[in-house]
């Protein structure tokens, strides 16, 4: 079930820029007039996460966004000396609980053509309050995936 | 037209949330719904006689029921079926969450479109919600015939109402526990579709809390009386026996359409009085909350302390049934939850203890949330962080499924969901089950 909302060509062009070229840090998503889902910003690949977050919240605590990180960490299988690095992309929903119920539906019932539209990401997250963005939260989703 | 998609949002979408307890409808786009009307309807012989003149226009006639001096007369709506007839019997269209009496269903709709939203059906779509377990395809096929052959809607769409509450709350993912009237449910929503085989229902839900009143009144000799039947009425003071005097020349009603009466008296005791526990039920803890003063429709008063608390406890506490519940062997709200969330992916598992949705008139009971949240905890497993959400408005956590639907029937885009007419006069009633998960 979802709302028809569609997902804009641009959305997808730079995700393969994060994806394939690593071209950026972050994207953040936003939906324009009700109707599609478009390009709001883009951070550099020296953008930290607290700055992703930052953007996320940019219109303030009753808006929503979508946003893709590609996110970098490391991780050392037990039995081994070396620790490895890893990247993972993760699409984050930010429907904070303080939000308007109509962008909370507008955005929750939209997530699924974008979820659709971007091939390669890892890791859906749904957040609605900054314990559930934050880098720890976030990375401990990540790493549970990983093996030991 | 070229394209079999509906064309028209320059009109607005008529939204229907259907429920055991009432109907909700209203405009797409509006915050709340027009009108909210009872699922029961009274109904009664007419013997001929005129003298009801002021409620002729809530009344509807069964042609097909005529016989030769008596045609079946129905009331609906609060002010319709307020009005004592003889012999009155009080009936619902809805069983076990779905519309099962289409003939009276079809009553209720026409005095919406007529009374509330004061249109006629043919210009407007109109989306239905559904309860989450229904995947009967015949009441599904039924729905969107109606909407087509009777009331030439240029375009229906039939959502799962625990889906549109999921969405209202901000989350297209996350397990939505909905206490109603009838039925209490869990049921997890996964990228806004609902996981059908690991629905948990129990019975135990504002109707049982009813009856659990009515049970507890009867054990302190109180006797009901509905305000149909009052004439006139004294203050009395606390606990003194009521004065009152019965209306003159009543008519002498069907005995379901005393008991809904009753247990229209017993909602309102219910709603004010009636309070969960916030741990596990003990009688000395309860002893110390505040008393709770209660006016009966008679004049008849008094206080209600403790008992006020043992009323709901079987919610959580399932080993507080007695008699006949016990024997259903039913289990407790937190439970539900816990259930249903472990018959999911383990995958799934993290994100639905973390978006546990709380919605439905039964959960604005005093202190249910913080039980269920105090219960649930207990359930929870230790590596998953559980998040218990529930809107803070009386009006939002009764509607949400009607709210949701009002917003997403508005949008634009969503054009390209509905069920055309087109569509259905070329794919059929079929095309439920199609484009409506």
């Amino acid at each position: 079930m979802s709302s028809g909302v569609t997902v804009a060509d641009a959305c997808k062009t730079t995700f393969e820029e994060i994806k394939k070229d690593k071209k950026h840090r972050y994207v953040i998503y936003f939906i324009k007039d009700e109707k599609q889902i478009e390009v709001e910003s883009i951070g550099d690949r020296e953008r930290s996460y607290e700055d992703f977050i930052t953007d996320l919240q940019k219109e303030g605590p009753s808006e929503c966004r979508y946003g893709v990180f590609d996110f970098e960490y490391t991780h050392q299988c037990q039995g081994t000396t070396e620790a490895s690095k890893k990247q993972k992309l993760f699409l984050m929903s930010w429907c904070p609980d303080t939000a308007k119920i109509k962008k909370k539906m507008l955005y929750s019932s939209s997530f699924d053509a974008l979820k659709k539209s971007l091939v390669g990401i890892q890791k859906y997250i749904q957040a609605t309050d900054l314990s559930e963005a934050s880098e720890s939260a976030v990375e401990e989703k990540l790493r549970a995936t990983d093996r030991n | 037209m070229t394209t079999n998609v509906y064309g028209g949002d320059e009109v607005g979408a008529i939204v229907f949330d259907v429920g055991s307890y009432s109907l909700r409808s209203g405009y797409a786009g509006e915050d709340s719904p027009k009108a909210e009307i009872p699922s029961y309807i009274a109904t009664y012989l007419d013997e001929g006689d005129k003298e009801n003149g002021g409620v002729e226009t809530m009344e509807t006639e069964d042609s097909s029921n005529i016989s030769k001096s008596s045609r079946r007369k129905y009331l609906v709506d609060s002010c319709g079926i307020h009005v004592p007839k003889p012999d009155a019997e009080i009936v619902t269209y809805m069983k076990d969450g779905l519309i099962d009496n289409w003939d009276l269903f079809e009553k209720i709709l026409d005095h919406a479109y007529a009374q509330y939203l004061q249109t006629e059906s043919r210009y407007h779509p109109v989306l239905f919600s559904e309860a989450p377990w229904n995947n009967d395809r015949s009441k599904r096929e039924k729905l969107i015939e109606l909407a087509f052959e009777k009331y030439d809607a240029p375009a229906f769409y039939l959502v799962k109402s625990a889906v549109l509450s999921a969405f209202a709350n901000g989350r297209s993912t996350g397990l939505v526990l909905d206490s109603g009237a009838t039925t209490t449910s869990a049921v997890p929503v996964h990228d806004g579709y609902v996981l059908q085989n690991s629905i948990v229902r129990i019975p135990l839900a504002g109707d049982f809390i009813t009856s659990q009143c009515k049970k507890m009144l009867e054990e302190q000799q109180v006797e009901i009386i509905p305000s149909y039947m009052i004439g006139s009425k004294e203050a009395v003071k606390d606990n003194d026996t009521p004065k009152w005097s019965k209306k003159p020349r009543l008519p002498v009603v069907g005995q379901s359409y005393h008991e809904y009466m009753v247990k229209e008296v017993l909602q309102d005791f219910q709603s004010a009085v009636v309070q969960v526990s916030d741990g596990l039920y003990d009688p000395d803890v309860v002893a110390t909350m505040p008393m709770v003063h209660y006016e009966f429709p008679n004049g008849y008063n008094k206080d209600f302390g403790g008992e006020r608390f043992r009323i709901a406890e079987p919610l959580f506490d399932t080993s507080a049934l007695t008699g006949l519940e016990a024997a259903m062997g039913s289990m407790g709200v937190a439970q539900t939850v816990s259930m249903s969330a472990n018959m999911c992916d383990v995958d799934l598992k993290p994100t639905l203890y973390n978006n546990v949705i709380v919605t439905g008139g039964n959960t604005l009971l005093q202190g249910f949330v913080e039980r269920l949240n105090r219960d649930l905890s207990a359930k929870t497993p230790p590596s998953m962080r559980l998040k218990v959400v529930a809107a803070s408005g009386p009006s939002e956590r009764r509607f949400s499924s009607w709210i949701g639907g009002s917003i997403l029937a508005s949008l634009g885009n969503f054009q390209q969901m509905w069920i055309s007419k087109q569509e259905y006069d070329e794919g059929g009633k079929s095309q439920v089950e199609k484009k409506c998960p």
